[in-house]
């Protein structure tokens, strides 16, 4: 990345604070509680949350669940008795004074209003907080808050009672409300562990755009534009479906956020990265504009006027405590900060872009002019030769499992030193590196490739080709697609056992239609003629089949219900059909849910026993610990001794409980988890209004505990039938 | 005082080597010097700076590349007569341009390093010191190891030129006629020799003085004596920069006495300045993001402003002057070039139009060619500045690589395990590949580095494990059409972790392994050369030769002496004999040698290894344990709002945490290197008394988990 334009020595933060605590990645935030006073506040060890409020010094009451640290008198800290795992702060209730502070867990979701030191709500959220966002969404009138938990999105308004619930493919990560279609009103954009980053409008999904890692943040920056953050290092920026920039480095993006720092009137994408690097980027091309470090980790990047002088500061934080505030670059410079340095800059890169055209130059020069055949280490080679690479379905065999062979080959009699393939998603890093050794060199590579996932990957294949005894290498770069369905083999075992799910649906379209998909989507070297084939899943799921009866109804066989929803959404895609609704059956898969959902019901009574039980304890304890006190009081060493025995004893018996009681927890939550995945993917299975419908469908269903409705509305799509 | 310097690039010419660039002596006071710079294109480019444009004087044909250049001249006149050596021919040139010697130096190999003084000519290749007068043969000298640099000292002091080599095996060589006068021992490498002021030395009565720069980035200055030397000071390496490349003296803070500036190969330039006390500290540094290769003080840019220049491996020529900066562009203002930047600019660009044309020309050819069924692709071969290092703090390897334009990716392959660790200063994003080690590829590590844009250089870091040795491999894909990718090899010897050393302490309890056999005294030569690290390729003159080395992360020493059908290994660690016995057998296997090969075990040895990890394991014990507190001691602290309650031990830990953790950052796995010697320390030892202890090694590390040295003692001498 070029840096030309840096702000450098321009921009230097206005204040600098050492707040005494730590500070967790990602809970940080800016609310005004009493309405005025703009106060950091952020999540710290301990279950405890910290506010910074430096306007307001002197008294303020201490109660309930707020107290001042003894280490910092502009701090208070607030009790939250849990690990919090979000928190955000803003206007919530339509005649509050100030901002209501929002604090996740992964049990609860807390609205407390700072300033008069009360709770508001104290809401039970079964599938946990992860990320939370503040703000009005689509037609419903009053603003939510709503969190991301376990596969769940919910919204709740100001007196507690959530008015938005609807599920989504895998546990949430990140959200952020902006008006993604441009109608005037705000989508929730929510991205999660799947790597998807998801678009809902209310509770209709409108849009989906995958990634290759768990999306970890989203930043709403002008009018359809976005930004975001992966866990591989990845931020970079979108325009509704479309992907204007990205750039990877390795460190970890921790926090994005979008400020107009260099005052040209457009908010560049600020990053907060693990190794403390703040950078600033154009949202338009991703150039860096500004750079500065931290002595730690970023925390957090949030936007206040924190000096009430009526301008707004980029705040950055790190997990150590340390806050740097920095003010945009002053409107005379327009955005325009070249300073002499860069004019060194510009010279700079412009020569060495002569330089290499130069060399590049002179390549053609010798070129021409031919070699002495001595030479043998500069890998000569004809200059004729092409590789040629083909994708094949290779079924399991006894010494490999089964794959999508890449073979890459020379026409004479060059080598192929190494091949190095980068492609994001598929393998473990990035890339993916042949390096025969060298009694095995040939004219010949096969890579196998295990796609994890259905998704279409571009190879982007490196091959070093020259002789075999060369120190340089000719590199031919080519890139080949791997189809989206790739791990399906049109040789199917005959013998093996039909699969026994369905999902049937109609279609107005030609059968040859149907055909130029199955060809443009699935690895077939002679490709079909016919919409009917089946295909033998790779990676151990039996057979797919699918057909298409003259009236234009498909059935597709699979005991996949995942595949199932993928086909579904590939086809209708392809087909660009707006609606679709569907009938499906997938016995297999529906026993395990209703076995899940007796669980769930299992994992909740043995909760509340447990929970019973605790209160039980503690009541204990508190009369042990007085008896205790009271013996030591009177000197009677003996019993007090064995009181507290008893009271080490009990102790343990507490953690064992615990351990007992957060096992039923995670395991609570695992089934929870399965559940909503079951709804999306009955949802999945048919697209637009027919999924929204089932989705909302199968919702009530699980409010109203009908486990029967829930099974037919999946099967039939609605509830009535 | 404080030093402000600001970088002004001038131009850029084709890769350089070190010590190639030089200011031609001013001709009046105060007027702007003229540079000559020679680059691997074997060009020697001449320019002047007017009104910020480079005017060249004059510029040479291309030929073979250019290694070394020297300023000289008849003793009592401008030394301005420009020498460079390229092959073993050295030339030389008029400031005008004019070449009025060409010289053939007669060596078998190139030139590498060449000093010029009136009609004396110095010239070293690797191991061979020439010395000639009026380009007559004078003297000559074989050196040990390979010289990396020369220097002569010639003043009315001394009664004659005392050259001084610079060699690899960690000496200076004082020569006399073809003599070793003496050797001076210096603390690393020594990659550099420069004279302390120009004029050698101020103290008229003690001698000379001369400057010596090493590759693992410390410098020193040593008075040069008829019989012996002695040094003055030293500067060490603590920051872990980069090797010196080159040095010189200059007065650039302008108090009138002269600063020492220095370049390093990852690209720092610094300037030491000298306070009332003779030591020398930094005044300046600055990055440059390219190896220095050569650096000088005077004036180029313009009058009567005092510069640093610098030369770069890719060729760029930059200035770090104490003229200011312009002023910034006024408020309000549109963006406001001088205008020579915009003329520069201009005709940049224009020049930029007219490659891009010819550029397209050569691609539509070259594609043409791949019609043809005859024609053949041959890319030039691109050079590569690379250096495979071992780090004495951490005993780790870093490997460095550096290429004339921007690299694309780097793919790294090992046939032997290698753990490759982070480095900060390295952008790149890293990725790891599976590797089936099973497999006939033998492949243990595989992964690439996708670079960021303009990245030329990269650093990495390696760690090895004593005893298993292979290669590493390096592909570079710089980004360069016709694409093209290179590749470097590097050996991780047997004992990589040995270090060379001056000597070592005949103290300690040691143990022996000799060994007897039929073979030359090349053949077993080969044979350490293949086992440890920084033993010179060449066959010592003499019957015998003695190495000492010591172990960068235990401490422990080894000597080796061998001669012809002889060659005996001391060292107090048993582990060391083990590993050397193992692999010299092997070899002298592969050649069909019979080799007898007896042992003497001294089991005190092992003790007292034990012993001398004891400290190191100790630390790193506490250091983990105190770390894993400091998160918990934090939430107490937090959760009681303030620490006055715990015991002074835990505060203490509270107060310290943050040096803790970068401590403990600093020595990524280092208890688990010491668990593994200790584990290899007790195979070892039992080895050599014929019995098979692995099985038990668990109960080792059991004792290892609850360290305590005599139980550790005690398990070591009862298993």
């Amino acid at each position: 990345m070029s840096e030309r334009y840096l702000l450098g020595t321009m921009l230097v933060p206005i204040f600098t604070l050492k707040l005494n605590h730590k500070i967790n990645p990602r809970m940080v935030t800016i609310g005004k509680f009493d309405g005025v006073h703009p106060c950091l506040t952020a999540a710290t060890q301990a279950g405890k949350v910290f506010i910074h409020n430096p306007h307001a010094r002197g008294q303020r009451p201490v109660a309930h669940r707020l107290s001042q640290s003894t280490q910092d008198s502009d701090i208070s800290l607030l009790n939250i008795n849990q690990a919090v795992t979000c928190l955000t702060a803003g206007k919530l209730g339509s005649d509050t004074t100030g901002d209501t502070l929002l604090v996740g867990s992964q049990t609860n979701l807390l609205a407390y209003d700072v300033h008069d030191n009360t709770d508001i709500f104290y809401r039970e959220v079964t599938d946990g907080a992860n990320a939370i966002v503040l703000g009005k969404l689509g037609d419903i009138a009053s603003p939510l808050a709503i969190i991301g938990g376990n596969c769940a999105l919910q919204g709740f308004d100001y007196e507690g009672n959530d008015h938005f619930w609807t599920v989504t493919g895998d546990n949430v990560r990140s959200l952020v409300l902006c008006d993604f279609t441009g109608d005037g009103k705000n989508e929730l954009l929510v991205g999660s562990e799947d790597f998807d980053i998801r678009v809902f409008k209310e509770d209709e999904l409108v849009s989906e755009m995958t990634e290759n890692e768990t999306v970890t943040s989203l930043c709403h920056m002008h009018g359809s534009r976005f930004g975001y953050a992966l866990a591989n290092g990845t931020v970079g920026v979108y325009d509704r479906t479309a992907r204007y920039w990205r750039i990877k480095s390795k460190n970890h993006a921790m926090s994005i956020h979008a400020f107009d720092l260099n005052a040209d009137g457009v908010v560049e994408l600020i990053t907060g990265w693990s190794n403390g690097k703040i950078d600033a980027r154009s949202d338009r091309t991703g150039e860096v504009i500004f750079k500065d470090n931290l002595s730690s980790s970023v925390a957090g990047v949030v936007e206040g006027d924190y000096r009430l002088d009526g301008q707004k500061q980029l705040i950055c934080t790190s997990i150590e405590g340390e806050v740097r505030g920095y003010l945009p670059a002053s409107k005379d410079l327009k955005g325009n900060l070249m300073d002499s340095s860069a004019e060194q800059d510009l010279i700079r890169e412009l020569s060495q872009r002569r330089q290499n055209l130069l060399l590049e130059l002179r390549n053609y020069e010798e070129n021409a002019k031919g070699v002495s055949e001595t030479n043998s280490g500069m890998g000569v080679i004809p200059a004729n030769t092409q590789l040629q690479t083909a994708l094949s379905v290779r079924p399991a065999t006894e010494a490999q499992k089964a794959h999508v062979e890449l073979s890459i080959s020379t026409p004479n009699e060059t080598i192929i030193r190494a091949v190095l393939i980068f492609a994001e998603g598929i393998f473990e890093g990035e890339s993916h590196v042949v390096h025969p050794s060298a009694q095995n060199l040939s004219g010949c590579v096969r890579v196998p490739i295990v796609p994890p996932k259905d998704i279409p990957v571009d190879l982007h294949i490196k091959a070093f080709v020259g002789g075999k005894t060369s120190t340089q290498f000719h590199v031919f770069e080519i890139t080949r697609q791997l189809p989206r369905f790739s791990m399906y083999d049109i040789n199917f075992d005959s013998s093996a056992a039909p699969p026994t799910g369905r999902v049937t649906f109609n279609i107005n379209d030609r059968p040859q239609r149907v055909v130029m998909w199955l060809n443009q989507n699935f690895l077939l070297p002679e490709g079909v003629e016919s919409p009917d084939v089946t295909f033998n899943s790779l990676r151990g799921g039996g057979l797919l089949s699918i057909s298409m009866a003259s009236n234009g109804q498909i059935t597709l066989r699979t005991d996949d219900i995942d595949l199932a929803g993928d086909l579904v959404q590939s086809l209708a895609s392809f087909l660009a059909i707006e609606d679709l609704s569907a009938e499906a059956d997938f016995p297999g898969y529906f026993e395990e849910l209703r076995t899940t959902l007796t669980e769930v019901d299992e994992f909740h009574s043995v909760h509340q026993k447990l929970t019973a039980a605790m209160a039980d304890h503690s009541n204990y304890i508190r009369n042990m610990l007085v008896q205790a006190e009271d013996a030591r009081l009177m000197g009677d060493m003996t019993t007090m001794k064995k009181r507290y025995r008893e009271l080490y004893d009990l102790n343990r018996d507490l953690i064992n409980e615990y351990k007992i009681r957060s096992n039923n927890h995670n395991a609570l939550l695992a089934c929870l988890k399965s559940v909503n995945q079951a709804i999306q993917r009955a949802g999945r299975l048919r697209v637009g209004k027919p999924k929204n419908q089932v989705i909302s469908a199968c919702r009530d269903a699980i409010k109203s505990n009908n486990v029967n409705s829930l099974f037919r509305i999946m099967k039939a799509g609605t509830a009535s039938s | 005082m404080e030093l402000h310097l600001n970088r002004v690039d001038y131009i850029q010419v084709g890769v350089t080597s070190q010590k190639t660039m030089k200011l031609l002596p001013a001709l009046g006071k105060k007027a702007t010097q003229k540079v000559a710079i020679a680059d691997h294109d074997g060009i020697l480019t001449c320019f002047g700076m007017k009104k910020g444009e480079a005017v060249p004087v004059f510029k040479t044909l291309p030929g073979q590349k250019i290694a070394r250049m020297d300023l000289g001249g008849a003793v009592g006149t401008p030394q301005e007569k420009i020498f460079v050596c390229s092959g073993s021919q050295v030339r030389g040139f008029t400031k005008k341009g004019k070449q009025f010697l060409t010289f053939e130096a007669n060596l078998t190999e190139t030139i590498n390093a060449m000093h010029v003084s009136g009609a004396d000519l110095f010239v070293c290749a690797s191991y061979i010191y020439n010395h000639y007068c009026d380009c007559k043969d004078q003297d000559y000298y074989l050196s040990g190891d390979k010289i990396n640099d020369i220097m002569c000292l010639s003043s009315e002091n001394l009664t004659r030129l005392v050259p001084v080599l610079a060699c690899q095996d960690r000496v200076l060589r004082v020569l006399q006629g073809s003599e070793l006068a003496y050797e001076i021992e210096v603390p690393g490498p020594p990659s550099v020799l420069e004279l302390f002021n120009k004029d050698g030395g101020n103290d008229f009565f003690t001698g000379e003085e001369i400057l010596y720069g090493t590759t693992d980035g410390k410098i020193g200055l040593v008075q040069i004596g008829e019989r012996s030397a002695a040094t003055k000071w030293e500067i060490d390496n603590d920051k872990k920069k980069g090797g010196i490349l080159c040095i010189d003296t200059y007065d650039i803070i302008g108090d009138g006495v002269n600063d020492i500036l220095v370049g390093r190969d990852d690209g720092t330039v610094e300037v030491y300045g000298f306070d009332s006390s003779s030591e020398p500290t930094l005044r300046f540094d600055h990055i440059l993001s390219e190896s220095v290769t050569s650096i000088q003080g005077g004036c180029v840019g313009k009058e009567s402003y005092d510069e640093v220049l610098t030369a770069t491996y890719t060729g760029w020529v930059t200035g770090l002057t104490t003229e200011p900066q312009k002023a910034e562009a006024g408020p309000g203002d549109e963006v406001r070039m001088s205008k020579e930047t915009q003329s520069k600019v201009e005709a940049l660009r224009a020049e930029l139009e007219q490659l891009q044309v010819k550029v397209l020309q050569g691609r539509e050819q070259y594609q043409q060619t791949s019609q043809s069924s005859t024609a053949v692709s041959a890319v030039p071969v691109f050079s590569i500045n690379d250096k495979f290092t071992l780090c004495q703090d951490d005993a780790s390897y870093s490997l460095t690589l550096e290429v004339q334009t921007a690299i694309d990716n780097l793919l790294l392959q090992s046939d032997v395990p290698i753990d490759l660790l982070d480095v900060d200063k390295n952008s790149a994003v890293v990725s790891f590949s599976e590797c089936d080690s099973e497999q006939p590829n033998g492949n243990f590590l595989l992964a690439t580095y996708r670079c960021q844009a303009n990245t030329t250089r990269l650093e990495l870091k390696v760690r090895s494990i004593e005893g298993q040795y292979g290669t590493l491999q390096a592909y570079i894909t710089p980004r360069l059409q016709p694409k093209t990718c290179q590749v470097r090899q590097y050996q991780i010897k047997p004992l990589s972790l040995h270090q060379r050393t001056h000597s070592i302490d005949q103290d300690r309890p040691m143990n022996r392994l000799s060994l007897v056999g039929q073979f030359s005294f090349a053949e077993i030569h080969s044979w350490v050369v293949f086992c440890l690290p920084e033993v010179p390729e060449k066959t010592p003159a003499g019957e015998s030769i003695t190495f000492y080395f010591h172990n960068t992360f235990l401490g422990t020493q080894l000597e080796a002496n061998y001669c012809k059908g002889e060659g005996h290994f001391r060292s107090d660690n048993i582990s060391t004999i083990s590993i050397l016995s193992d692999v010299l057998s092997k070899e002298a296997t592969k050649r069909k040698i019979n080799l007898n090969i007896s042992y003497d075990i001294n089991d005190d040895s092992v003790s007292h290894t034990l012993k001398m990890i004891h400290p190191k394991l100790e630390y790193q014990l506490l250091l983990a344990r105190k770390v894993q507190l400091i998160d918990a001691l934090k939430e107490l602290q937090v959760h009681e709002g303030n620490a006055d309650f715990l015991i002074p031990e835990y505060r203490n830990i509270l107060d310290e945490s943050a040096n803790l953790l970068e401590e403990y950052k600093k020595q990524p796995a280092h208890l688990e290197r010491l668990y593994g010697m200790i584990t290899d320390l007790f195979i070892d030892k039992f080895k050599f008394k014929g019995q098979n202890v692995k099985t038990k090694v668990s109960s080792l590390l059991e004792i290892l988990d609850n360290y305590e040295l005599n139980s550790l003692l005690d398990f070591f001498n009862e298993a």
